[in-house]
């Protein structure tokens, strides 16, 4: 009984995940929620656990909850990889805009000067004219 | 010779690290009088010191992020500039500055909004074998995802009306930017129209391109795309 809780409590941690993830990444949550609601049955009736296991043509129940735990460890891990992909979205605009908000444009024709007169941008890209070397 | 035309053209290059090349691609781009913007990827050479003695602007991520972040900041820096059209050129020195004016011109004559390179459009070209190979197998995956028929996939000479630019939503910041922009134009259901350009390969350029093995890289992240918003 004590086993059946810890791991209730666990697959229940992995659903409330899948739920939190289903409006950005529908498809990795709707599997870490088929995989956790799955797990949760086979630990609530672990008698249709080789039964199950034999239609599905693993053998014993044993291995299919250690087929279903690898899904689900997998399943997490691809959303750890989502997350970071987001994160790295946010950097790029943020670095974007610090890019754009500093650009150099060439106010003048004379190239290869030391220190040209620049144009710098706000971070919509409107223009604001400064010069170079004199901003804050 | 400069081009003489009421339209902006903005020609962006995308560099990281191109000190070797640079100077001479922009050089060449000015001479026919094309405004040029660099998109300096986070460099640690002197590719932006190059850049703000050459180019009309520069535009320097703080760190690096990618090719494809960079032609993205690149086309919203031109387009903030009133850009009519705008051109991706590669900073490397493998596309000529001589097949921007057709690309521009058949973009107005077709009233298409993307003009695509293609360097097999273009007669005879040593391309190297494994390079061939995998160009073709990158037009068979394009057309299977993206319907479009087209005969080079991932050439970095491409030409845009202002409303073709304005239409693509860039996310992938590095290998698999071509893919995206190819999803992209199928997505917006704009015309487009394939170019001939030729290629000068140097062992520089084939050096900086992509390999095979990043192949699957760009397949996994178009992958990982699609499971998220």
């Amino acid at each position: 009984m004590i086993v059946q809780m810890v791991l209730s409590v666990l697959l229940g941690a992995v659903l409330l995940h899948g739920w939190t993830q289903l409006r950005r990444s529908p498809l990795v949550a709707w599997m870490s929620l088929t995989a956790a609601t799955g797990g949760l049955y086979l630990v609530w009736a672990p008698a249709h656990t080789t039964e199950i296991a034999g239609m599905l043509g693993i053998g014993r129940g044993a291995d299919l909850i250690m087929y279903l735990w690898v899904c689900i460890s997998l399943n997490l891990l691809l959303s750890l990889h989502l997350k970071q992909l987001r994160q790295q979205e946010t950097l790029t605009r943020l670095a974007r805009h610090v890019a754009l908000a500093n650009a150099f444009v060439r106010t003048n024709d004379v190239r290869g000067a030391a220190a040209p007169t620049v144009a710098r941008l706000q971070g919509d890209g409107r223009r604001s004219t400064r010069m170079r070397g004199h901003t804050a | 010779m400069r081009v003489i035309s009421s339209d902006t053209v903005w020609i962006v290059c995308p560099a990281f690290n191109e000190e070797r090349t640079l100077a001479g691609v922009l050089t060449r781009l000015i001479a026919h009088g094309y405004k040029v913007v660099v998109v300096d990827d986070g460099s640690r050479d002197k590719t932006r010191e190059i850049a703000e003695g050459l180019a009309d602007a520069v535009v320097s991520h703080p760190v690096n992020l990618g090719q494809g972040a960079a032609l993205a900041t690149g086309l919203a820096f031109a387009l903030a500039q009133g850009a009519d059209y705008i051109v991706t050129f590669d900073s490397d020195g493998q596309h000529r500055a001589t097949d921007i004016a057709r690309m521009i011109a058949t973009l107005k004559s077709t009233r298409s909004d993307y003009a695509l390179g293609s360097r097999f459009l273009a007669g005879r070209q040593r391309v190297p074998l494994l390079r061939r190979l995998l160009l073709r197998a990158a037009t068979i995956f394009t057309a299977l995802t993206t319907g479009l028929r087209l005969t080079d996939t991932h050439n970095g000479l491409r030409a845009f009306t202002r409303r073709g630019a304005a239409a693509l939503d860039l996310r992938q910041d590095r290998m698999a930017h071509a893919s995206e922009i190819l999803s992209e134009v199928a997505r917006s259901r704009l015309p487009y129209v394939e170019v001939p350009v030729t290629i000068d390969y140097t062992e520089y350029s084939l050096a900086k391109g992509q390999r095979a093995s990043d192949a699957v890289m760009i397949l996994l992240d178009l992958f990982a795309r699609k499971l998220h918003r």
